[in-house]
């Protein structure tokens, strides 16, 4: 039982496959462990994935998106187009605090990040839904807009509810634990179509401030252990090496065309 | 009425004459995944394990196993259902049922919970 510590890892690129089984067996390493573990990661090349049963034709039919691989992820929400984001797994047994319901957990990553971005002078607060909301099914997470997603004030201009977002999460909900995939948009995607252009951090900054991706991520999975007041403890290692053959194995799952047009 | 027993993992069940029993989620279940958007059933005549995934169900947020509460042979889908999620809410344990099962062992829904355990379970 090590469920006094938060571990974090740094992972490096990889394709969709790789990550989503990498992130499969990081929701074991909750269960192993008792308590949260976080593992950050990047693509090896722009990939968007899909959520769990959204329609592989619609992707497949996006203009904007064509010609990207595409990996269905395990868990819930709107396709991302990796690339220009931070994404994130966590995952936490659902017999901690943060298991309980799927608003939970989300609440408490996001309210981290509102808090991080705020040091950053960046004007940041979860999303209220709103009459101006655009519709929950739209193709792209961050076309959509749920309760408690990350939005930022453009600089200069007042708060509205259109306001751009720039983190969301979704879960899947497993046996014992939840697995929580997240994307925290750093910058324009320049790679794809209009519809898909959506403005990141960089696009949104005011006042010149000095950060990274992985200072700020750095900053906020700091934030997320203080929230229930335990250690982060940030690996030496990456996790997808300490697991290869298990990532290997089960990212066969994740390239078979069977997965991902299961829908 | 037979009584109706649960999963901890938020399925209940209820034995039927003939032998069968009928199979959902709890109304705690549904409220705590809100704005349901999609669900997918098993095939009739598939066999399923207790613990073992028989569908899944997608809110807006999370997408979420369903689990057999006992192991048997799925004899009937509630096949209009992923057409009317709203029913999930509305009348979870009625016409929100998800499926039926031919259960191998009916002894083994004493080893699930009844109703006062159960809300012990969601209030803790």
């Amino acid at each position: 039982m090590t469920a006094g510590v938060l571990p974090v890892w740094w992972d490096d690129a990889a394709d969709g496959p790789t990550n989503m089984a990498a992130d499969e067996l990081l929701a074991e390493e909750a269960d192993r462990r008792g308590g949260p573990v976080i593992r950050l990661y990047s693509w090896t090349e722009p990939t968007v994935s899909l959520g769990g049963f959204q329609r592989l034709v619609e992707a497949e039919s996006c203009a904007a998106i064509s010609g990207l691989p595409i990996v269905r992820r395990p868990s819930g929400g709107g396709a991302i187009i990796h690339g220009t984001d931070l994404t994130y797994a966590a995952a936490v047994p659902k017999s901690h605090p943060w298991g309980g319901t799927p608003q939970t957990l989300y609440d408490v990553m996001h309210e981290a990040m509102v808090a991080v971005l705020g040091e950053l002078r960046f004007d940041a607060r979860l999303h209220v839904p709103s009459a101006a909301d655009p519709s929950a099914d739209a193709l792209l997470c961050f076309s959509r807009r749920s309760p408690g997603d990350v939005v930022i004030r453009r600089p200069g201009g007042p708060a509205m509810p259109t306001d751009p977002k720039v983190m969301g999460s979704a879960q899947r909900r497993l046996g014992t634990t939840v697995l929580q995939h997240g994307s925290l948009l750093l910058a324009t995607c320049l790679g794809v179509g209009g519809e898909a252009r959506h403005e990141g951090l960089r696009e949104l900054a005011g006042p010149p401030a000095d950060w990274t991706a992985r200072s700020l991520a750095d900053r906020w999975t700091a934030r997320v252990a203080e929230a229930v007041e335990i250690v982060r403890e940030v690996q030496p290692a990456t996790f997808t090496g300490g697991h290869l053959p298990e990532v290997a194995a089960r990212a066969l799952r994740f390239r078979d065309p069977r997965w991902t047009s299961r829908r | 009425m037979a009584e109706m027993k649960f999963a901890k993992s938020h399925e209940w069940v209820r034995p039927e004459a003939g032998g069968l029993a009928t199979v959902g989620i709890s109304k705690y279940a549904v409220e705590a995944l809100t704005d349901l958007v999609f669900m997918q059933l098993p095939p009739v005549g598939r066999k399923v394990k207790a613990g073992e995934s028989l569908g899944e169900i997608e809110s807006v947020k999370a997408v979420s196993d369903i689990y057999a509460p006992v192991s048997g042979e799925i004899v009937e889908v509630n096949s209009a259902l992923p057409n009317q999620l709203d029913t999930l809410g509305a009348d979870p344990y009625g016409a929100g049922w998800i499926v039926r099962i031919k259960p191998d062992d009916p002894a083994e829904l004493a080893g699930l919970l009844d109703q006062t355990a159960y809300d012990a379970l969601v209030k803790s």
